[in-house]
């Protein structure tokens, strides 16, 4: 279990308790956390589930696959630390996560 | 809790050349008498954006069962029906993972951009073929594109397009759920895999070298490794050619349909590409092609709704982009919309469309360029429609424009 703060681009908080196992993507779904829309499942293939993570934790969140990589070229919303949350599994060092979300995922 | 087959719901006549024609005021009525649900031709039709949202993601629930498409097409044993039931869309879990891993790092956006040169290139050469004539059927012309397209990205050669294009125009209809249309689909898929036979062999023979790979060579590559069988590999191919070719030609036609009547967004798209963008994402809102069909294949309880296995729904993301419950003014054509890509068209889930970046980046090519060639566009004559289930779109655009002066290309380049 892994507590995550989901951060909407307006400020607002949501702070969600996900099981490790899930991705970062599921835990915000699962506890109908606005601004993922996760259009193609988990499947790596729409680049709708972008979040922003802030340094240490882009390090603890794994490398980026090279499908990933090219896929959130999807949207153009530059920045460092973007990430698809559904390739992100939670995993119990990723207690305490914070990931801003864009201001729109389309 | 109700059962779905309990309620007293709306009959959406999805299956009539009317409502294929135009069917936004039975849709409004369907609304007033259900918020999200309609009975169908062959199930159910859910036809609220919302609950499309909800639901169509869910493959766990939901997937698409050829033997169904298969009974009302009366084709169990058919050529064309054993392609469709090996298709990857008729695919689940790993065996579709599988091939559909092979396939993605090719589809990517970053992929797709890498590609607009040879989009810019065929659709330029098209035009250079087409413009002179200042008068055509311009969904025969935007047919020769999306073929053009993929000829370039799996590296077959663009000679073979004539032979194409009458057989993927037949398979277009492939879930018309006609089964009149049944010979006709069985002779497309000879023409096709004759087509793939050939272009292995002749691969086979002649090797690309080794920083020069397209589709082809990679898909070989797979055949090699043991990851993908020869089967697969020519089953493959045919459905990359039907699956971008209806859906591209039929959005592109249904685009210029849009734009005729608004010059002025169809200028301003010869001289900014970026707002081609705007334009593009707005017309898979405002007016696009496909419906798709799943099987529930595990119970699903949906706003006190009970859907039982074994229930047929129908997803028409093709009108699901005029909902007043999801969109301001739904029926205004308004590329200045805030959330631009908040449409369905692509689908959902794990079947989401592989070809949606590909797809998007050559009609946004294509749209620019056309502008910039075929000035004043006007209609010379009726469309009709394409069946409203599978791909919609129209049958027939004919039309005329004035050529563009050369020169003011030359300014606009400049
Ligand atoms: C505007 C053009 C297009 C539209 C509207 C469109 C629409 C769709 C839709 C709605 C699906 C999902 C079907 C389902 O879930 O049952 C789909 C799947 C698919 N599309 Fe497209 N498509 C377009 C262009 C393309 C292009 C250009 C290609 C190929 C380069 C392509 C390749 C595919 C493939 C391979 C699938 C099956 C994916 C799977 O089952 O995993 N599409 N398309
Ligand atoms: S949900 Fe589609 S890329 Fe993450």
């Amino acid at each position: 279990m892994a507590k995550i703060t989901y951060l909407e681009a307006n400020g607002r908080e949501h702070v969600v308790d996900v099981c490790a196992g899930l991705t970062v993507m599921e835990g915000a779904r699962n506890h109908g956390v606005p601004g993922i829309l996760a259009d193609c499942g988990g499947n790596c293939a729409c680049g709708t589930c972008r979040v922003y993570i802030d340094e240490p934790w882009l390090a603890k969140a794994g490398e980026a696959s090279e499908v990933e990589a090219a896929t959130i070229e999807a949207q153009e919303d530059a920045g460092p630390g973007k990430r698809l949350s559904c390739q992100i599994k939670v995993a119990d060092e990723l207690d305490g996560l914070v990931v801003r979300m864009p201001e729109t995922q389309c | 809790m109700q059962r779905i087959d309990e309620l007293e719901l709306p009959y959406l006549p999805m299956e009539e050349a009317a409502f294929a024609s135009n069917p936004w005021p039975q849709l409004a009525a369907a609304r007033e008498a259900h918020p999200w649900l309609a009975k169908a031709a062959f199930g159910f039709a859910v036809h609220q954006f919302g609950a499309m949202k909800d639901l169509l993601w869910r493959d766990e629930y939901l997937q698409t069962r050829i033997d169904n498409v298969l009974e009302v097409m009366d084709a169990d044993g058919t050529e064309w029906g054993r392609f469709e039931k090996y298709s990857l869309l008729a695919r689940q879990g790993a065996p579709h993972e599988r091939i559909r891993s092979v396939l993605a790092p090719a589809f990517t956006p970053r992929q797709a951009n890498r590609h607009r040169p040879l989009m810019q290139g065929v659709i330029s050469e098209l035009l250079d073929e087409w413009v002179p004539r200042r008068e055509f059927d311009f969904e025969e012309f935007a047919s020769n594109f999306p073929i053009g397209v993929m000829c370039s990205l799996i590296g077959a050669p663009r000679s073979a397009i004539p032979e194409l294009r009458s057989s993927l125009e037949a398979l277009g209809l492939s879930f018309s759920m006609d089964r009149n249309h049944l010979p006709a689909l069985e002779n497309a898929m000879n023409v096709m895999n004759g087509f793939v036979q050939r272009l292995v062999a002749e691969r086979k023979a002649a090797r690309l070298p080794q920083g020069e790979e397209d589709l082809l060579e990679i898909l070989l590559d797979t055949v090699e490794r043991g990851d993908l069988s020869e089967r697969e590999l020519f089953d493959l191919l045919i459905f990359l050619f039907v699956a971008g070719y209806d859906t591209s030609k039929n959005a592109l036609t249904l685009l210029m349909s849009v734009l005729i009547d608004k010059p002025r967004i169809y200028e301003r798209c010869a001289e900014d590409k970026a707002y081609c963008r705007r334009v593009v994402e707005e017309n898979f809102r405002y007016l696009t092609t496909s419906t798709i069909p799943r099987t529930v294949v595990k119970a699903i309880t949906y706003r006190d709704v009970l859907i039982p296995e074994g229930t047929e729904l129908f997803f028409p993301v093709s009108i699901a982009g005029r909902d007043p419950t999801a969109y301001d003014d739904p029926d205004s054509f308004d590329p200045g919309r805030k959330e631009i890509k908040k449409h369905l068209t692509f689908g959902m889930g794990g079947h989401i469309c592989l070809g949606q970046f590909i797809a998007r980046a050559q009609i946004e090519e294509g749209l620019h360029l056309i502008a910039r060639r075929m000035k004043n566009p006007r209609r010379t004559g009726p469309s009709s429609w394409r069946p409203f289930f599978g791909v919609w779109g129209l049958k027939g655009l004919p039309f005329a424009f004035d050529p563009a002066d050369l020169k003011e290309d030359a300014r606009l380049d400049a």
